[in-house]
């Protein structure tokens, strides 16, 4: 019955120390959102707020999406529109080349992730740097982002060093200390923002009534990438506008909180139009999917979702298997259900990594019910081919004997039982429960048996 | 009030004693309580494995056997909030479901319901309480670790009438066990790591037993015990209250 | 390449429900007894320093006295007179690399996180993260309670000039603190792209 993720999680297991490390560090991060939560009266009431104002936004983005765009245009930004991922690259490589751009800083995007952005562009020449640390180290690895908000913490920091070492980043062998590697980092990419010819930013808010586009950062480098370069060109996915600041003060207040346990992010940045002496910039906004995941009657209430990455962090599953289990690039509760909107027979494997615990749903700051839509996506994986036929098969056959109470009885009658209860009622060493426990001793009289004795039922 | 005794399959086939338990403490407290024959299982497994058509006609057989009574007490939180959750949108809304309002889990028909007060049994014992996910966070009957509210714990309310008893928490008090079902045999690696870790934690508090509202996670958790070698004990909630009576 | 009207026809016919915009005005957010003494404890919390302009002092005594090893100061305010850089008139933003300290002006903190308002107010913005430590001149009346009221300000102060706030620069941003990272291995390190210490002057009233 092993799915993709259920193999990886199992390699990624086996080295128990490192499985514990990842496990403590975001119950760390998860606890320190809960100090947050704990320290605001009105957080419940915030999350309320915050699930309204999103339904409000998304059920009504055709007209914020047309205000905020005549809103930037007349501040002075350049609005394209990108109907998929094809065309968003196609667009930004298109800004790029006019402007004669070799080289773009950028700060972090997952959109420009899902878009496949970067190789996209470096096959055409242009250079791309990261400048998020993690996003950095992880683009230095050649690897991909294994946490939405904390991209590189599948690495310990000799992991870093070596990597750092290896691209002449450090000159101090052996010294792993994070201050020093981060200080190296810096000077490093110090000289990338001084020499960039453009920088493109994310965009966590864009705001309708003002045409801000809003990016929350702790490192600087979305102010960093926007105040050397000629240019600035924003990504910005269509769910990410809000009706105006009224609305931004709830998520900003929410957004840091839940995500990585800090009352704000160290820089929370507004733009409305190129610098002074800068010569464009452009918005990129951009659908791929999001205009059908809208018409989805049991999941639209995804696109509710700000990206904080605390369903990640108090899962479970996701703390003791890591993101590079997933088949989806965005991992986690909000991942599994990202990935069956994208493409259900690629991720249905996704929807087994889950427990149904319902933790997620109880920290996210927008109240998406993540867990109830994974239990969801179960049921419809039959109708889309991906069920998988043996539990298929032992779900029929439960059926049958549950539908049927003398068969019933007269199963349980014989201990140990047939091969049509659930596993773990199964006494077999071939049995996958049999992995991590030890089996069960069935006791002499189920309870059917002894309540004739107890005399509590009807006459039949 | 005509309580009508639910013991889903695994309790009847595992643990009989839990239904016994249950049983006995309903009975001690003067209440009206029948077993009705031909029940077997209310469809979650099918359905949190992703086939709910195969827990319909489960749904139908439990709507039928249990709509004369005034609740439906089961000593299980997840069959429990399976029932009040679901039950309704499966059987669609021609047919009105009644045991959907009227399905307790046996914590809660005591705690909110009977209201006890009285002092129960007694069991002079170290038990570390575990909470399960889905008596946390869809039945409600302790606080959400994640939510900003009141602090409460209707199964530590109950334990507190038992002479003798000493109830101590875990860390993480309310972390998945990762029995989850299908869970435990899809993903077995995560599920025996959850199951170990957590399994640690009750036994870091020193307790004799570990006791909880539901069956499925103590067979998970004593499973993953014994795969361990670790020695601690496993009681329901119910035998706890139970114990002496 | 799509138009716009194409996006927003096909999202438009594919909502199905449209539900209406919550009433925000009954948020019970969080207030403070002494705004000033929470948003000078979360200054410190979120790794900045707070120091007060004494009376009569000068503020390039201050800058000597808070970063005595500076020799590149850069600001556009005309009270520093000590400043070596303007980024009013620097050629272009990379000549404000290797700035030691610069000097801004905040327009209001932020009492339950340490935000403090920082509207563009110089040709080149670099100076706010370029400099290696940054000081934020901040008149201690200037505070609110929380973001609620800060955007709040920020709207109405539009709304009741008739003019746009961003407009002469299009940039604005708050600032809580020094720039930091987790990102190697969770430890948290101070100076990540941007300034690496921020010194918050409160001035008299």
């Amino acid at each position: 019955m092993g799915t993709q993720h259920s193999k990886a999680a199992k390699e990624f297991l086996k080295n128990q120390d490192y499985a514990h490390w990842h496990d403590n560090t975001f119950w760390a991060v998860r606890q320190k959102r809960d100090n947050m939560a704990q320290g605001l009266d009105e957080w419940e009431q915030l999350r309320e707020k915050a699930s309204a104002i999103k339904r409000h936004t998304i059920t009504h983005l055709d007209q914020y999406l047309d205000e905020f765009a005549t809103r930037a245009e007349r501040n002075g930004a350049i609005v394209h529109w990108a109907k998929d991922a094809a065309e968003f690259n196609e667009i930004v490589y298109g800004i790029l080349k006019e402007h004669d751009v070799k080289k773009m800083v950028k700060s972090k995007s997952m959109l420009t992730e899902e878009c496949g952005m970067n190789p996209y562009l470096e096959a055409r020449g242009i250079e791309v740097v990261e400048t998020d640390l993690g996003e950095r180290i992880i683009q230095l690895k050649g690897q991909k982002p294994s946490h939405i908000v904390m991209p590189a913490i599948h690495l310990n920091h000799d992991d870093v060093g070596e990597l750092f070492e290896e691209k002449g980043i450090s000159d101090e062998k052996g010294n792993h200390d994070p201050t020093y590697l981060t200080y190296r980092a810096r000077l490093s990419l110090r000289n990338e923002f001084l020499t960039a010819d453009a920088g493109m930013t994310g965009a966590n808010f864009g705001i309708a009534e003002t045409g801000d586009i809003v990016v929350c950062t702790n490192e600087g480098n979305a102010d960093m990438s926007t105040s050397c370069p000629k240019l600035h060109i924003a990504a910005i996915g269509l769910e990410k506008v809000i009706p105006n600041y009224d609305c931004l003060a709830v998520f900003q207040r929410m957004l840091c909180r839940a995500g990585t346990g800090q009352p704000t992010t160290t820089y929370t940045s507004h733009f409305r139009k190129a610098r002074p002496t800068a010569e464009q910039m452009h918005i990129v906004l951009v659908d791929n999917g999001r205009s059908d995941w809208i018409a989805n009657p049991e999941h639209w209430e995804i696109l509710k979702c700000i990206r904080c990455g605390s369903c990640m962090n108090t899962c479970p599953v996701y703390r003791r298997s890591g993101g590079y289990s997933y088949s989806y690039f965005i991992p986690g509760p909000v991942g599994i259900n990202l990935g069956m909107l994208r493409s259900p027979l690629q991720h249905s494997g996704n929807v087994s990594a889950c427990t149904l615990c319902l933790s997620c749903q109880s920290v996210c700051p927008v109240k998406i019910d993540l867990g109830d839509q994974v239990y969801k996506w179960r049921q419809q994986l039959d109708e889309f081919g991906t069920a998988n036929s043996s539990k298929k098969l032992m779900c029929n056959a439960m059926t049958t004997l549950f539908s049927h109470p003398s068969l019933y009885k007269m199963a349980t009658a014989v201990s140990p039982l047939a091969n049509i209860l659930p596993p773990f009622l199964i006494n077999s060493s071939l049995n996958p429960w049999a992995e991590g426990h030890d089996m069960m001793k069935f006791p002499k009289k189920p309870f059917h048996e002894m309540a004739k004795d107890l005399n509590i039922s009807p006459k039949a | 009030m005509k309580i009508g005794l639910f013991i889903p399959c695994y309790v009847d086939t595992l643990y009989p004693e839990v239904g016994v338990a249950t049983y006995r403490l309903l009975k001690h407290l003067g209440i009206d309580v029948t077993y009705p024959l031909h029940q077997t299982c209310c469809g979650q497994p099918m359905a949190n494995a992703g086939f709910e058509g195969e827990a319909l006609p489960l749904v139908k057989k439990f709507e039928e056997t249990f709509n004369a009574f005034d609740y439906v007490v089961a000593p299980s939180v997840s069959c429990t909030a399976f029932v009040r959750l679901n039950y309704q949108r499966l059987l669609g809304e021609a047919h009105e479901c009644t045991t959907a309002q009227k399905a307790m889990d046996v914590v809660e028909f005591l705690h909110d319901v009977v209201k006890v007060n009285q002092p129960l049994g007694r069991f002079p014992h170290k038990v570390s309480l575990h909470n399960s996910c889905h008596g946390v966070r869809e039945l409600r009957l302790s606080s959400p670790s994640e939510e900003h509210i009141a602090k409460f714990n209707k199964i530590k309310d109950l334990l507190q009438l038992v002479d003798g008893i000493e109830v101590v928490e875990p860390e993480r008090p309310d972390e998945c066990c990762g029995f989850g079902g299908m869970f435990a045999v899809e993903e077995t690696a995560v599920s025996a790591q959850m199951g170990i870790d957590k399994l640690n934690r009750h036994i870091a508090t020193g307790a004799e037993y570990i006791t909880g509202p539901d069956c499925s996670c103590l067979m998970h958790l004593s499973g993953v015990a014994k795969k361990q070698g670790k020695d601690i004990q496993f009681k329901h909630v119910v035998e706890i209250l139970a114990a002496g009576i | 390449m799509s138009t716009k009207e194409d996006i927003l026809k096909k999202y438009r016919n594919n909502v199905h429900e449209r539900y209406p915009m919550p009433d925000l005005s009954d948020i019970a957010a969080v207030t403070y007894t002494d705004p000033l003494a929470q948003f000078i404890e979360m200054s410190k919390a979120v790794g900045g320093r707070v120091v007060e302009l004494a009376e009569g002092q000068s503020l390039d005594d201050l800058i000597r006295q808070c970063y005595p090893d500076a020799h590149e100061i850069a600001s556009n305010l005309p009270e520093v007179t000590s400043a070596t850089r303007n980024p009013d008139t620097v050629e272009n933003a990379q000549a404000l690399n290797g700035t030691d300290v610069g000097i801004i002006r905040g327009c209001f903190g932020v009492a339950e996180n340490g935000c403090i308002w920082i509207p563009q107010h110089m040709q080149q913005k670099a100076v706010c993260f370029i400099s290696e430590n940054l000081m934020i001149l901040l008149p201690k009346s200037q505070i609110v309670n929380n973001m609620h009221e800060a955007y709040h300000r920020l709207r109405q102060a539009e709304k009741d000039s008739g003019t746009d706030l961003l407009n002469d620069y299009g940039y604005g941003t708050f600032i809580s603190g020094p720039s930091k990272t987790a990102d190697i291995a969770q430890v948290l390190v101070m100076g990540a792209q941007a300034a690496r210490s921020v010194t918050v002057v409160l001035l008299p009233q």
